[in-house]
């Protein structure tokens, strides 16, 4: 709302200067976000927040100024002198629920032309273009009173009569129908909207936008004009529906002040009597539905309970004074506040403590600690066992080398489409925005590798050769039936590295390198039974990729993006090696094991012995070791492998897997003896089950 | 004779360069038939008189030569070392080998600052779906349909009751629905709104607050904001209170810092204000409360919301939110 300084002045006494009084308004809730100089004058852009829909117009500003300062509100002279009876002219109000009142003025023999240049000026430092005098009359009175006012041709008005009602009521008709508006836009009309109409047709869209078949033009020479009050709830429907906000449905549907509304329309007569030359004529006001103030009870206590304060009854009283409420004192506890028709928002103690604290000033409630104990429940929370998780696995990433992205969380088909799911994968099942910004982002994301792709693509496209990144974040799955979709936090990681000439040899990313950090993670995490099979998603490299499961359940994927995948980005010129990784916390926190479980750490020395078996090329190496973990021994420390190799020495189609195993006893030293039979043992355990023979 | 044969065996040593010289030449002179060894030998030729003395003089002459052998293979052992070393030297000036450590999202930076600042003061911290029923998200805040203050945030609607979240304020309901007071949390987490430019992204981060209990008053919500502000900005940093409306809360403040940028002087930033918008807060309105089934009579509360973006543009003077969202490696590897 943009409120010129100078206007302001004629409603109300200033003596600060336009800085000063922008201060104290903004301290006091409306809040002016900047202001600018126009020749003398400085026109404020005060926010108006839309609870306080009477400070949209600078007679509501000035009443606020007059109650920060003490002073009284001077309106303008609404003395009519001269008019004449009120001619044959009829008002129905049809839907009284929609239209608590209408009234209107019919003025005659106006000259149309332009404003004078006072007028014009003002106008335009409040942004409204001049049109001419009679409807620059009715924005000037909006724009000072804050009363919507609408001006219609009268001769284009049939059979001397406004009707005010929806379609259904006028027409009993349910089907919706066609309307020109001031515009030229044809309107789609539903058979609830309220409209004005003549005696035949509609002839407004109430307190949205006028019709096209009665816009006063350089020929009209008889105007009605109307000040009606409409019901917020209705007109903002109306609004919405047909996509039309107008300075007029602004403040409808924010709440107009039915008594204010007279006055506005006798100020918008005097004007265009004056500027105009017509003649006035008495004025029609149909008030089927009467208003009646709040009755508000408030509390002396409950105004210092609320606000920490300990104000007297005297000075909460004082504070109210120049809101224009209605105050009587009830009795030592309690006084009664009867609301003016501009203050709508006053329904209950709370909304009068909230003058009372606007008045006294915030600043002046001086801040202090709450003084409370600690409950007992305080520690358990819906984010106390995820959020120390995701704070570990950010630490191990970031430490590693890993760089953190936050990604929206919508994604597109196209980015479906791009990892070849399968029809019947869950992942297809998204939640879909009505109305997304575009619609490459009109899906939730079901999970976040799509999101890490185009990641990559930016940055390769900004000539970032090489990447680690990785985030955590929701994704949602939807599930029909269900109004929510199902949310679970996920974590996923991309490693990317063009194949350039590189200072050292050995840098070239591949599974193992992800696969190291998320076996460090799990092991951090205490997480057991974690086991690695081969992955079936239809977007990895069916040879280097795993699917990660804790018993039946999967809870991730790791490996290398399959070549498909690659060739339909822009990247395949690089020909590169790219790594992804998706993990589902919420799947795996369940099985995140207790604290550390110490055990005494043998003082004794170890032994170590190493063992190559050959064995068939296709065995897993994780079956081996799986194997020799298998065997049980107390004096068994720790197991690795640490070598495989396939030649032609070995023969077809076998390998060799070398793995060491350290012995150490917790209570004595250990023989060569007895660690040579108890490793004998194992090798042939290991042997027997993997049909393998110890390399000559 | 002996005195001769010392004066030669050091010139000898200083002509050897190397250990295996050096092996030689002992073996020459302290060998089993070294010249040394000899002349031990030959005591045996001597008279019971000469004997002692010659003895003495030998023995003398044997600590002589082998003292100074030993310095000399001191000094040719640091002379092969240094050697040896020196032919191992690399270019300690070409860069390390490293995957580098890497960077925590600003965003995350800042969030994780603001959480720890809220759970040193006893708040605990809740979570809510982000996918939310219009009825948490608006409805039980005060927020009817067809409501002129549901155009203070453009939602995107998944259905006609179902919206992605506008706000994190539908946690504070869902909590409220679950626990009795006294309640104390933050919640934390992304919030959508449908706009899109130099300020404003389709999704952002925000961190609300809600404190429940018996005899919780306004000075109690600027006491805890202030203490907020001054650990997250700076002791120093003035923090202003002014009337605003929410509709879940009455009354209602925005809360204004000092402009960290400007000092207050008035900057680009502030408008020239001098102070900068950066959390909304409030009484609970009592009507939120209610739907809740917290009797408005025994407790009161304050809320509170910060926006993570706008509290990371001013820390790092990003200029353009959208920067956040891409996740272009040059730009988040700046923080
Ligand atoms: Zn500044």
């Amino acid at each position: 709302m943009r409120v010129p300084f100078n206007w302001l002045k004629e409603f109300v006494e200033i003596s600060d200067a336009p800085e000063a009084l922008a201060h104290r308004l903004t301290m006091s809730g409306f809040e002016v976000e900047a202001i600018e100089r126009i020749g003398d004058d400085a026109v404020f852009e005060v926010n108006v927040t839309p609870n306080r829909p009477d400070c949209l117009s600078v007679v509501g500003i000035a009443r606020e100024v007059a109650a920060l300062y003490g002073r009284s509100v001077n309106l303008p002279d609404l003395t009519i002198v001269s008019e004449a009876k009120a001619l044959d002219f009829n008002i129905d109000v049809l839907d009284a629920e929609l239209c608590n009142r209408y009234a209107g003025r019919i003025v005659r023999n106006v000259k149309i032309g332009p404003s004078p240049a006072w007028m014009r000026e003002r106008l335009e430092k409040c942004g409204v273009r001049a049109i001419n005098n009679v409807v620059d009359v009715t924005n000037y009175v909006l724009l000072e009173f804050g009363h919507p006012l609408h001006a219609f041709d009268l001769n284009l008005l049939k059979g001397g009569r406004i009707r005010v009602g929806t379609p259904r009521s006028v027409l009993q008709s349910d089907n919706p129908m066609r309307f020109y508006t001031l515009d030229g836009e044809e309107r789609r009309i539903d058979p609830d909207m309220l409209l004005i109409w003549d005696a035949e047709v509609p002839v407004a869209v109430a307190g949205v936008m006028g019709g096209l078949n009665t816009e006063v033009k350089d020929l009209t020479t008889d105007v009605f004009i109307e000040s009606a009050y409409f019901e917020p709830t209705s007109i903002r429907r109306t609004s919405r529906t047909l996509g039309l906000k107008t300075e007029s449905s602004y403040r409808f549907e924010r709440g107009t002040d039915i008594k204010i509304m007279k006055k506005a329309l006798d100020r918008a007569a005097l004007l265009i009597k004056d500027l105009a030359q017509g003649a006035m004529y008495g004025k029609l006001d149909i008030y089927p539905k009467r208003w009646h103030p709040y009755e508000v009870k408030v509390r002396y206590s409950r105004v210092n309970h609320v606000l920490g304060l300990a104000l007297t009854h005297g000075r909460i009283l004082e504070s109210l004074q120049g809101l224009g409420l209605d105050i009587t004192e009830g009795s030592r506890e309690f006084f009664i506040v009867k609301t003016p028709p501009y203050r709508r928002d006053i329904t209950m103690e709370e909304d009068v403590i909230e003058e009372v604290a606007r008045m006294v000033g915030f600043d002046n409630i001086s801040p202090e600690l709450p003084r409370t104990a600690f409950a007992a429940d305080d520690a358990v929370s819906t984010a106390g066992k995820i959020m120390p998780l995701k704070r570990k696995i950010r630490a191990a990433f970031l430490t590693s080398g890993y760089t953190e992205t936050i990604n929206y969380s919508f994604i597109g088909k196209a980015d479906l489409d791009l990892l070849r799911l399968a029809a019947d994968d869950e992942r297809n099942v998204c939640v879909r925005v009505q109305n997304p910004l575009r619609e490459e982002d009109a899906f939730m994301r079901t999970f976040m590798l799509p999101s890490l792709i185009r990641n990559l693509a930016t940055n390769v496209a900004q000539g970032n050769r090489e990447l680690r990144l990785f985030e955590q974040a929701r994704i949602f799955l939807g599930r029909p039936g269900e109004a929510l979709p199902e949310e679970r936090e996920h974590l996923a990681a991309l490693v990317y590295r063009e194949k350039i000439k590189s200072l050292y040899r050995d840098e070239t990313p591949d599974f193992y390198h992800v696969k190291g950090l998320l076996e460090a993670l799990f092991a951090d995490m205490r997480l057991s039974g974690v086991c690695w099979k081969r992955s079936e998603e239809p977007f990895l490299h069916p040879g280097q990729s795993a699917d990660i499961f804790i018993g039946e359940s999967k809870i991730g994927f790791a490996g290398v993006l399959s070549p498909l995948v690659v060739n339909t980005l822009d990247i395949k010129a690089q020909k590169p090696s790219v790594i992804v990784v998706e993990l589902d916390l919420t799947s795996l926190m369940p099985h995140i094991g207790a604290g550390a479980d110490y055990r005494a750490i043998a003082r004794f020395p170890f032994v170590e012995r190493d063992t190559a078996l050959v064995v068939d090329a296709s065995l897993d190496a994780a079956a081996i070791l799986g194997h020799v973990r298998a065997f049980r021994s107390d004096v068994i420390e720790d197991t690795a492998i640490f070598d495989v190799y396939q030649g032609a020495s070995l023969g077809e189609g076998k390998k060799s897997v070398a793995f060491s195993v350290r012995y150490r006893a917790i209570d004595r030293t250990l023989t060569d003896d007895e660690v040579d039979a108890v490793h004998a043992e194992l090798v042939q355990h290991v042997s027997e089950k993997t049909g393998g023979h110890v390399r000559a | 004779m002996s005195e001769e044969l010392k004066n030669t065996a050091i010139e000898e040593l200083k002509t050897i360069t190397s250990l295996p010289e050096l092996a030689q030449l002992k073996a020459r002179y302290l060998g089993k038939k070294g010249l040394i060894t000899l002349q031990v030998k030959s005591l045996g030729t001597l008279s019971a008189e000469d004997r002692p003395p010659a003895g003495k003089r030998i023995n003398e002459l044997k600590d002589a030569i082998e003292a100074a052998c030993s310095a000399r293979e001191d000094e040719l052992t640091r002379k092969d070392l240094a050697k040896r070393l020196a032919s191992e030297s690399i270019d300690i000036t070409l860069p390390g080998r490293t995957a580098g450590i890497g960077r925590e999202h600003p965003i995350n930076t800042v969030l994780s600052e603001i959480i720890d600042i809220f759970v040193r003061m006893g708040f605990s911290v809740e979570e809510g779906p982000e996918v939310e029923l219009d009825r948490y998200n608006f409805e039980a805040l005060n927020i009817p349909k067809d409501h002129p203050a549901r155009d203070m945030q453009d939602t995107f609607y998944v259905s006609d009751d179902v919206v992605l979240r506008t706000h994190t304020s539908p946690v504070q309901v869902r909590v409220m629905e679950q626990k009795k007071p006294p309640l104390r949390f933050i919640a934390p987490g992304k919030v959508y709104r449908c706009d899109a430019d130099v300020s404003h992204t389709p999704m952002f981060h925000q961190v609300e607050g809600l404190m429940v209990d018996e005899g919780i008053t306004f000075s109690n919500l600027k006491g805890v904001l202030e203490t907020f502000v001054h650990q997250m900005f700076g002791p120093q940093v003035p923090v202003r209170f002014r009337p605003s409306f929410f509709p879940f809360t009455e009354p209602s403040a925005e809360v204004d810092i000092g402009c960290i940028l400007c000092g207050g002087a008035g900057c680009r930033v502030c408008k020239g204000s001098g102070f900068l918008e950066v959390l909304g807060a409030g009484m609970v309105n009592p009507k939120v409360l209610g739907f809740c089934g917290i009797d408005t009579e025994r407790y009161t509360g304050f809320a509170f919301g910060m926006g993570v973006e706008r509290i990371t543009m001013l820390k790092y003077r990003v200029d353009d939110i959208r920067l956040f969202f891409e996740n272009d490696l040059r730009f988040l590897r700046q923080f």
